[in-house]
């Protein structure tokens, strides 16, 4: 027999955990729908990246050939002022060259098919032409573009990393191109590289309209621009950061934001030597029996 | 004549109709093997995480993006579906994992095994679970896997 008052603290029981249940399950609805949220509006971004793009591609080249269309008609007495619209030609060919690279580089990350290609890289050298790539952009926007390279005092400019050189550019000039875009004009960015737990670390600087705390969760996903509003005069696709991002992870590395809004905004991605890969490489040729030695190895 | 090897790294697949030898070094993370026995022919993927949620690159990354790219791959290369087997390894709960309290390990088994299942492709072999890494390499021609089990500290299993 139970008493009343058992059955009583029973029933309060189960009201208890019913309602407990009740909860989770709101929780994990409200997430499913922000999931799903998420899903939509990165299929519609898609299908908005696709329209746009082919803006992207025919402006610039519409321009290039124009512009090299009226150089070749400047008689050989003008050809000063043949400059300014080799600048113009510079600017629009670069941005299309670095936006294609980007979209070739997500389209070949979302493929799986991008593999580490590692070498001895010599990173002062890799750092400096990166930034020396960026400079007429910068110096449209009157921005300074610095540099600090503090790996290895007392050896100086040649510092050899493991790592693969093609990913680390394009990690480098995406963070470039981010400070550069959302930096005030007449303002300076700075590029720093150091080294930490035999890690490398590249930080990019700039004093721009920094990102706000709700921009702060979306910057890497795909598709996304923080400044979506009306009156964005910078192109790009917002692929930049979630191609970093995934290059980021196939090389074991991290990336971290940190934003103070019209103060300061500072990327820095730190990425692990590969000497991993390296040693796989050199175990491929002769390595398998050391690697699978019948020795408690298991055949499936 | 010497076969070729590959390392697959997190977040990649491969395929191709050459014979290979391909490694690779698994923690948390889940391999799917897939072999077509009738064109002697195989692809693996290595993903870290169960379900792409829309953030960052819709990449092999993902398990339930990585099955299907890695299935497309072997389809699109001639093979029927019908005659795929597949091999699952990996998803093992490595020691430092406690900080992901959600068994990411767990969770890309059953991504796997439901896909799998879902798609009608028979699985062959597993090695699955557990508390320690795992080295498998995988011969494209022949379809076999072999498995090393690794004791080692985690710096090098959490992908």
């Amino acid at each position: 027999m139970i008493t009343d008052d058992q059955l009583l603290n029973e029933l309060e029981k189960r009201f208890r955990e019913n309602k407990d249940s009740v909860l989770q399950l709101k929780k994990m609805t409200s997430e499913l729908k922000e999931v799903n949220k998420k899903l939509e509006e990165s299929e519609a971004l898609k299908t908005h990246f696709i329209s746009n793009i082919t803006n992207e591609i025919i402006n610039p080249f519409a321009a290039i050939l124009g512009l090299s269309r009226n150089i070749l008609d400047v008689k050989k007495e003008n050809w000063d002022k043949v400059i300014s619209m080799v600048h113009l030609i510079h600017s629009e060919a670069f941005n299309l060259d670095f936006q294609l690279k980007n979209v070739f580089a997500a389209a070949k990350l979302e493929a799986g098919e991008w593999v580490p290609d590692i070498m001895n890289v010599d990173v002062n050298q890799l750092i400096a032409s990166t930034l020396d790539s960026f400079k007429f952009e910068a110096a449209k926007r009157r921005i300074e573009l610095y540099y600090d390279f503090d790996v290895s005092p007392g050896i100086e400019k040649s510092f050899y990393f493991l790592t693969d050189p093609e990913k680390l550019k394009i990690m480098i000039s995406n963070l470039l191109s981010n400070a550069i875009k959302y930096s005030h004009s007449e303002s300076e960015v700075h590029v720093k590289a150091w080294l930490e737990n035999d890690g490398l670390c590249v930080s990019v600087i700039d004093k721009g309209i920094g990102v706000s705390e709700e921009n702060k969760k979306i910057i890497f996903d795909r598709f996304k621009r923080v400044d979506n509003g009306i009156n964005s005069v910078n192109r790009g696709h917002g692929l930049g950061l979630s191609v970093n991002k995934a290059i980021i992870d196939l090389l074991g590395g991290t990336i971290e934001m940190n934003s103070i809004a019209n103060q300061e905004t500072v990327f820095t991605i730190c990425i692990p030597q590969d000497e991993k890969s390296f040693e796989n490489d050199a175990m491929a040729s002769d390595g398998n029996e050391f690697l699978f030695d019948g020795d408690g190895d298991e055949i499936f | 004549m010497e076969i070729k090897t590959h390392f697959l790294y997190p977040s990649t697949l491969f395929f191709s109709r050459e014979p290979h030898l391909v490694n690779t070094i698994l923690g948390s993370c889940v391999a799917v093997c897939l072999y077509d026995p009738v064109n002697h022919t195989g692809g693996i993927n290595h993903y870290m995480l169960p379900f792409w949620n829309g953030e960052g690159l819709a990449s092999p990354k993902y398990g339930n993006i990585a099955i299907e790219r890695l299935l497309d791959k072997m389809l699109s290369s001639g093979s029927k579906k019908n005659n795929l087997i597949a091999k699952v390894f990996g998803g093992a709960e490595v020691i430092d994992t406690q900080v992901s309290q959600f068994h990411i390990g767990e969770r890309n088994i059953e991504v796997a095994q439901r896909t799998l299942k879902e798609l009608n492709i028979r699985i062959s072999g597993q090695s699955l679970g557990g508390k320690n890494g795992r080295k498998i390499q995988f011969n494209t021609e022949t379809g076999a896997v072999l498995q090393k089990i690794i004791t080692r500290q985690v710096a090098d299993l959490k992908k």
